[in-house]
C-alpha cells in the first residue's frame, strides 16, 4: 500500500465496494492503521466482538492489542491520554459509543488539546481524532442524543466533521486521522446502514472543502451530516413540483467552506439550512450570518432553519418521530422560500 | 560524611540559587514597572526538587508542571532568556509571548506547563503511554501540586498509568495549600500519597527540602522506570514562602500562620544547600558563582525588555497547522463519492 504512487492509486481507485457507513468507517480505520504505525484506535469495546456497531470489528485480529484496545469508563483520562499521545508524534483515535459520553472530557478538548498548537506558538501540533457517534432512530433519548457539533465548532484550534454518506465517511476520517489537527469526527448513528460504492484504495478527502451533491437553482440547501440523504430527498419531491433545490453538503463544519456557501446562494438566492441539532446558537444561525454578512440584499428571500425544536430529546419512538425534522419539513422550507418575493424597499 | 560528589553538590547549589535569584528579581521587576502583564506563581521555597530533576532527565524525557513552572522550566534546561522573555510578552519569548507565566512551556525541551489544575498530571500520562508504544526509554514526569488531589480526574490517571504500566513519574508538591485554601479544608482524609498506592503505583515519601535526598531517590527511580518498571509516585513535603500569585506576600490573609511561615523559613532549602557546600568550597568560589548567576538574570531581564513583541497576525495564525501527514501526498485526493441521490434513510436496528 505504501509503495503505490499516485497513478497506481488512480487506477486501482477504480475499484469499488459497496458498503455500508459503518464497513466505510471500518475501512478507513483498517487503512489508517495500515498507513502510519502511530495510528491507535481505543474506546470502551473498541476491541470487542460487536466492534462499536462494526466500525472496529476484526481491527484487534490484524493490529494487535496495542493499536487496538478496550478501556476502563474514563473518558477524561482517555482523552487526555490522547492528548499527550499526539504531542508527542502519535495519531490516536478514540471512539465514544456516544458523543453524550464524551462530555467528561471537554476540559480536555477545550482547554488543553485546542490550544496547544497556540500556546506553543506555533511550534507544536496536536493530531488527534475524536470519533463520536449520536443516537437517533429507535429511541434514544436526552442522553444518547445530542449532537454538540456547534459548540465544538466554536472553539479555535479544533476541527469539527460531520460525514454524510459512507465514501465521505472514509474519506473524511482518513483526512482527519491524518490531518495534524485536534478532530472532532461526529457519526450520525441512524446513517450506519446506508449504503453506496465506497472506493477500495484509501483517499482523502480535504477538510473544509463543501460538495454539491445535486445541482439546482432555485433553493441552495446547506446541510451535513445526517440530515444528508434527507436534504436529497427534499430535492427530489422539490423536483416532481419543478423546484429546483441545490444541496450544498458541509462536510466539516470546522473548517467551513464559506465560499462554496455564498457561491451557491449568490446562484439561487435562497438559503435554507437543514441541521442535526439544536437552532438556538446553531450551525444555522452562522451559516444564514455569514450569508447576510455577505450578500446582503442580494438574496431573494428570507433564509429558512430546518433544525431540532430546543428542547432535550425524547426517548419513546413515537414521541421521537414527532421531534426529529423530516425531509418534507424541508420540503416545506424550500417551498416557503421559493414563494416568498422579498418587497423591493 | 557527605555521599554525594561536589561538583553535583555545586550543580544542585547553582540550579537552586538561579531559580532563586530569577524568582527575586522578576518579583522585585513586576511592580510598579508593570511591564510582565502575566499572571505569576513563583516558587520561592520549592527550588529543590526542580533542582534534582535537572541532573537526571534528558532531553527527550517529557516534563509537565503546574502553575509554579519557573523552576522546573529551567530544570529542563530550557533557556532562561526564552522564559523571561516570556513573561513581558515578548516575540523572543518561549512561546512567542502568547503564553506567559502560566503556560509557559519550551515544546523544543519537551516541557509543558499550564493553568488548569489536573493537566501537569493528565497530559504526561499520553506522553508516557506514547514513550512505551514508540519503545524508546525516554520517560515522563507529571509534577502536581496537592491541589490536584482535590480533582477526580487525579484517579482515573493513577488507574490508567498503573494499568498500562507507563513510564510515568509523578512528583507531588505537597505545601498544603492550593491557593489559599488549607489541605484540611479540602480534603476528609490528608493522606495523599497512600492513594496513589491503593491504584498500584509504588510511592515515596520524602523531605521536599532535602536536594541531595531528593537527587539520590531520582538517581535510583529513574533508571528503573526507563527499564520499564512501570509508574512511580512521589510525595514531596514543602512549603511556598512567597504568595500564592504575584510578588507580594499574602500572609495578610490570614490563610497561614505566622509561626508556620517562620518553621519552614527555618527550613530554607537553598541556605541549606549553601551550608553543606561552605565547608568544602572557598567562600570566594561561591560568591563568583552567585556573582555570575545574577548577572545572567539581569542580562535576561534586560534582554526581554528590549525585545519586540510578536505580531499579532502570525499569532492568530497559530490555532491550526490546517497540515496534513505527508502519507497524504501520495493518495489521489477529493474523490467524489457516488451518492446515490433519493436513498431512503437508514433505520437502525434495536441495539
Amino acid at each position: 500500500m505504501l509503495s503505490r504512487d499516485t497513478k497506481a492509486l488512480a487506477k486501482s481507485a477504480q475499484g469499488t465496494t459497496r458498503l455500508s457507513f459503518a464497513q466505510a468507517i471500518n475501512s478507513g480505520l483498517r487503512q489508517a492503521l495500515e498507513l502510519d504505525a502511530g495510528v491507535f484506535v481505543y474506546g470502551i469495546g473498541a476491541d470487542g466482538a460487536a466492534g462499536i456497531f462494526g466500525t472496529t470489528a476484526g481491527l484487534v485480529d490484524t493490529f494487535g492489542p496495542k493499536r487496538v484496545f478496550d478501556t476502563p469508563i474514563a473518558e477524561a483520562g482517555l482523552t487526555a491520554l490522547a492528548a499527550g499521545a499526539a504531542s508527542t508524534g502519535l495519531r490516536p483515535v478514540l471512539v465514544h459509543q456516544r458523543l453524550d459520553f464524551m462530555l467528561y472530557s471537554v476540559d480536555q478538548v477545550v482547554n488543553w488539546m485546542a490550544p496547544w498548537r497556540f500556546m506553543s506558538g506555533g511550534r507544536a501540533k496536536m493530531p488527534v481524532t475524536i470519533r463520536a457517534i449520536i443516537g437517533k432512530g429507535w429511541g434514544q433519548g436526552p442522553q444518547h442524543t445530542k449532537s454538540l457539533h456547534a459548540w465544538f465548532a466554536h472553539v479555535p484550534g479544533l476541527q469539527v466533521v460531520m460525514p454524510g454518506s459512507p465514501a465521505d465517511a472514509k474519506g473524511l476520517l482518513l483526512s482527519s486521522i491524518m490531518s495534524d489537527d485536534p478532530t472532532l469526527f461526529i457519526e450520525g448513528r441512524s446513517l450506519f446502514s446506508m449504503q453506496e460504492e465506497v472506493p477500495d484504495a484509501p483517499y482523502f478527502i480535504r477538510l473544509g472543502e463543501a460538495l454539491v451533491r445535486r445541482s439546482g437553482h432555485d433553493v441552495t440547501v446547506v446541510t451535513m451530516g445526517s440530515m444528508v440523504p434527507l436534504s436529497l430527498q427534499a430535492a427530489d419531491t422539490l423536483a416532481k413540483s419543478t423546484i429546483s433545490a441545490e444541496v450544498l453538503d458541509l462536510r466539516s463544519l470546522m473548517p467551513l467552506d464559506v465560499e462554496a456557501i455564498i457561491a451557491s446562494v449568490r446562484k439561487t438566492g435562497r438559503l435554507v439550512v437543514a441541521e442535526p441539532g439544536w437552532r438556538m446558537y446553531g450551525a444555522g444561525a452562522e451559516i444564514v450570518a455569514t450569508v447576510a454578512e455577505a450578500l446582503g440584499k442580494d438574496i431573494r428571500s428570507r433564509p429558512r432553519r430546518v433544525t431540532w425544536p430546543q428542547s432535550a430529546v425524547p426517548t419513546g419512538s413515537k414521541l421521537e418521530e414527532q421531534f426529529y425534522p423530516t425531509s418534507e419539513d424541508i420540503v416545506a422550507a424550500c417551498r416557503a422560500s421559493v414563494t416568498e418575493e422579498l418587497s423591493e424597499e | 560524611m557527605n555521599d554525594t560528589p561536589l561538583r553535583t553538590r555545586l550543580r544542585l547549589y547553582r540550579m537552586m540559587y538561579l531559580i532563586r535569584r530569577t524568582e527575586e528579581l522578576l518579583m522585585a521587576e513586576y511592580h510598579p514597572a508593570d511591564e510582565m502583564r502575566c499572571p505569576m506563581h513563583f516558587c520561592v521555597g520549592q527550588e529543590a526538587m526542580p533542582a534534582a530533576l535537572a541532573p537526571v532527565l534528558r532531553r527527550d524525557d517529557v516534563l509537565m508542571s503546574h502553575y509554579r513552572s519557573h523552576g522546573y522550566y529551567l530544570a529542563k534546561g530550557a533557556p532562561l532568556d526564552a522564559m523571561v522573555a516570556e513573561f513581558y510578552g515578548k516575540g523572543t519569548g518561549a512561546n512567542s509571548g502568547v503564553a506567559g507565566s502560566m503556560e509557559l512551556g519550551s515544546h523544543d525541551h519537551n516541557f509543558y506547563s499550564g493553568a488548569i489544575v489536573g493537566g501537569s498530571l493528565f497530559i504526561p500520562l499520553g506522553a508516557a503511554f506514547s514513550q512505551k508504544y514508540r519503545g524508546v526509554d525516554d520517560i515522563s514526569v507529571s509534577v502536581i501540586g496537592d491541589g490536584v488531589f482535590d480533582e477526580g480526574i487525579t484517579y482515573e490517571v493513577f488507574n490508567l498509568a498503573a494499568l498500562r504500566h507507563l513510564p510515568l513519574l509523578i512528583i507531588c508538591e505537597n505545601n498544603k495549600y492550593a491557593a489559599h485554601t488549607a489541605i484540611e479544608r479540602r480534603q476528609a482524609v490528608t493522606l495523599l500519597a497512600e492513594r496513589a498506592k491503593a491504584f498500584g503505583l509504588p510511592i515515596d515519601k520524602l523531605d521536599g527540602n532535602d536536594a541531595e535526598l531528593l537527587l539520590r531517590t531520582l538517581e535510583r527511580l529513574v533508571p528503573q522506570i526507563r527499564a520499564g518498571k512501570g509508574p512511580h509516585f512521589i510525595e514531596i513535603a514543602t512549603y511556598r514562602f512567597c504568595g500564592h500569585v504575584g510578588p507580594g506576600n499574602d500572609d495578610s490573609m490570614g490563610y497561614r500562620s505566622a509561626d508556620e511561615v517562620e518553621r519552614w523559613r527555618a527550613r530554607d532549602p537553598v541556605v541549606a544547600m549553601r551550608k553543606t557546600l561552605a565547608g568544602a568550597v572557598q567562600p570566594v568560589e561561591l560568591e563568583q558563582l552567585e556573582r555570575d548567576v545574577d548577572a545572567e538574570v539581569h542580562d535576561a531581564i534586560a534582554k526581554a525588555k528590549r525585545a519586540d513583541f510578536a505580531d499579532i497576525r502570525a499569532i492568530v495564525a497559530n490555532n491550526w497547522a490546517d497540515e496534513y501527514a505527508a502519507v497524504v501526498d501520495r493518495f489521489s485526493s477529493g474523490v467524489t463519492p457516488l451518492f446515490q441521490a433519493g436513498q431512503s434513510e437508514a433505520r437502525p436496528g434495536p441495539f
